[in-house]
């Protein structure tokens, strides 16, 4: 086998399934990976407020949270998500199988998200000079106006190069999800190899696609990130 | 005009201040001079309560900023349960009270002092505070580091704490009036509206003319729309009083604002705080201009160790220093 003959082999599989890939594979893996950080992005946030505030124990609360998820590995959680949430609605059961598959994966890979995205904001927040707080207290604004208008828009600026860096993490994290056939773009391999039975070039091809999706992704990320800093 | 009464602070087991008590009058120039590390700075921000003291109480105009300090109270000693124990052992009044106060004996036992105690420290508290954001307002603070807010502009920067407070007060005012009207529904006699403040195109409007009448005051109005990095440490200096002022304090507290300068700037910095002081503005200035300090303050304040170790008019602190560690402090600075 050489070189050539794999690309050749790629380029055929690729004609042939393209359907499988784009239209199957690349959606739902951006589907999963979009609803993972949209939803972790707010849940993330919540945590985030929720570990700066003054309460103890909800600060004990998420920090075990937040501890749990970046100390266990994301298939482990993948698979307690996939027993646990149909456990929590019964519901469940009476959908098709592959839609429940891809409920239980969305919302395992969404609390993964939200443990890391927590600690983005939350350093972000920390990055902050405290000069700035210490002079709108000065002003006499309170905590929450300081917050809003001030140290918040300071912090967004540390905290979008990051979350973008969570999305690109996340669609390669998506791939686990294959585990449970929820269509992403590691299952579409599956699917094609159990035809082609081409494991090498049809890996090959779904390796090309993931990359340019982050390559695509991560190129727009700086441009935004030069946009932003000019405007600072 | 603004009184601190025994103030303490630790910072985990480190002793800052260590009792420091003082008053400042209506147009009064106070300047705290010291070695770094002193307290000097903690003293200053213990005024607007940027650090809250451990003990000891803040007073502005005759009201409370910090929670009540039972210690400075001999009334609310005498209702706690430690004295009355203490006076049925046999212990004289003032050696009861002295006992108390020397060995921290109120301290975090607020629940076992009794009902009485609680009741006095509630009363005291309620009779007096004042919420620390509205005393806040009346006092301008000035950083070494500047802190403009990064994100804003420099008309921004001065404008943003009227207009949002300002608008607070009018939303405040409009519920207070919805809540009002709602009660007349149910009464006879109905009780009168309240007069709404102004409404928030005013407060901008009122707030934007005079924060370009302070830019023009400290002579950088062709600086209105640019941002704080764009600008030299004497500049931002100058906006950040201006910021200051925008509040209308009564009083300013100055937290060493040349320090973090270039030497060519210090100039228009101190010019600036100096027309402040002939306005009449009630100053309180942590510095380390000796000279300065000494042209413009009507009394200055001498700490060593976390306690004023001297304080008298400039002539008497500067040319004959009494204390040992001000004298030795002076020969050193006044080179």
């Amino acid at each position: 086998m050489t070189i050539g003959s794999i690309l050749t082999d790629m380029v055929k599989i690729f004609i042939k399934y393209w359907d499988v890939f784009v239209l199957q594979g690349i959606m739902y893996t951006l589907l999963l990976a979009a609803i993972a950080v949209l939803c972790g992005t707010v849940i993330g946030a919540l945590l985030a407020f929720g570990r700066m505030s003054r309460f103890k124990v909800l600060r004990a609360i998420i920090i075990a949270f937040v501890e749990v998820m970046r100390g266990t590995p994301a298939l482990l959680q993948l698979y307690v998500g996939y027993f646990l949430v149909p456990m929590l609605i019964p519901d469940m059961n009476t959908m098709p199988s592959q839609l429940m598959a891809f409920i239980c994966v969305a919302v395992a890979l969404t609390f993964n998200t939200a443990a890391y995205v927590s600690e983005i904001i939350r350093s972000g927040i920390e990055a902050v000079d405290k000069g700035q707080t210490e002079a709108a207290r000065s002003l006499g604004l309170n905590n929450s106006t300081t917050m809003v208008s001030i140290v918040l828009p300071q912090a967004v600026k540390n905290i979008l190069p990051a979350l973008g860096n969570e999305f690109i993490t996340d669609i390669k994290q998506t791939s686990l999800a294959s585990t449970f056939f929820v269509g992403e773009l590691m299952t579409s391999y599956k699917t094609v190899v159990g035809i082609t039975y081409n494991s090498l070039s049809t890996l090959f091809v779904i390796g090309v696609l993931y990359f340019i999706m982050n390559l695509i992704l991560s190129k727009g990320l700086k441009f935004a990130e030069k946009r932003m800093k000019a405007h600072a | 005009m603004l009184e601190i009464k025994n103030i303490y602070k630790y910072f985990g087991s480190h002793q800052v201040l260590k009792g420091i008590s003082t008053e400042i009058e209506h147009g009064q120039v106070v300047s705290v001079i010291g070695a770094s590390g002193s307290g000097k700075s903690t003293l200053l921000r213990c005024m607007n309560l940027l650090e809250h003291p451990t003990f000891g109480e803040v007073w502005m105009e005759g009201k409370l900023l910090t929670p009540v300090d039972p210690y400075l109270h001999f009334d609310v000693i005498r209702a706690s349960k430690t004295y009355s124990k203490l006076i049925s052992e046999g212990m004289s009044d003032d050696d009861a009270i002295a006992k108390i106060k020397k060995e921290d004996l109120l301290h975090e036992k607020y629940n076992a002092e009794g009902k009485k105690y609680r009741a006095l420290m509630k009363k005291i508290y309620d009779e007096n505070h004042i919420d620390i954001n509205i005393a806040r307002q009346k006092m301008g603070m000035v950083f070494q580091q500047f802190n403009l807010f990064n994100n804003k502009s420099v008309i921004e920067n001065i404008m943003l704490a009227p207009v949002k407070i300002g608008i607070a007060e009018y939303r405040a005012a409009v519920r207070r009036n919805n809540r009002i009207r709602l009660s007349n529904v149910f009464r006879k006699d109905k009780k009168p509206l309240i007069g709404l403040p102004d409404d928030p195109s005013a407060v901008k409007l009122k707030a934007e003319e005079n924060a370009r009448a302070l830019l023009k005051r400290i002579g950088l109005s062709d600086t209105a729309n640019q941002y704080p990095s764009t600008l030299s440490g004497g500049q931002k200096q100058r906006i950040a009083i201006a910021r200051a002022l925008a509040m209308n304090p009564d009083v300013m507290l100055f937290d060493e604002p040349t320090s973090a300068l270039d030497p060519e700037m210090v100039g228009e910095v101190l010019d600036l705080i100096n027309d402040l002081v002939k306005s009449g503005m009630t100053c309180v200035i942590v510095t380390h201009e000796m000279g300065f300090a000494r042209e413009v303050s009507d009394r200055v304040l001498f700490i060593d160790g976390g306690v004023i170790a001297e304080q008298g008019t400039p002539e008497q602190l500067f040319n004959n220093p009494q204390n040992p560690r001000a004298a030795e402090f002076l020969s050193k600075v006044l080179r």
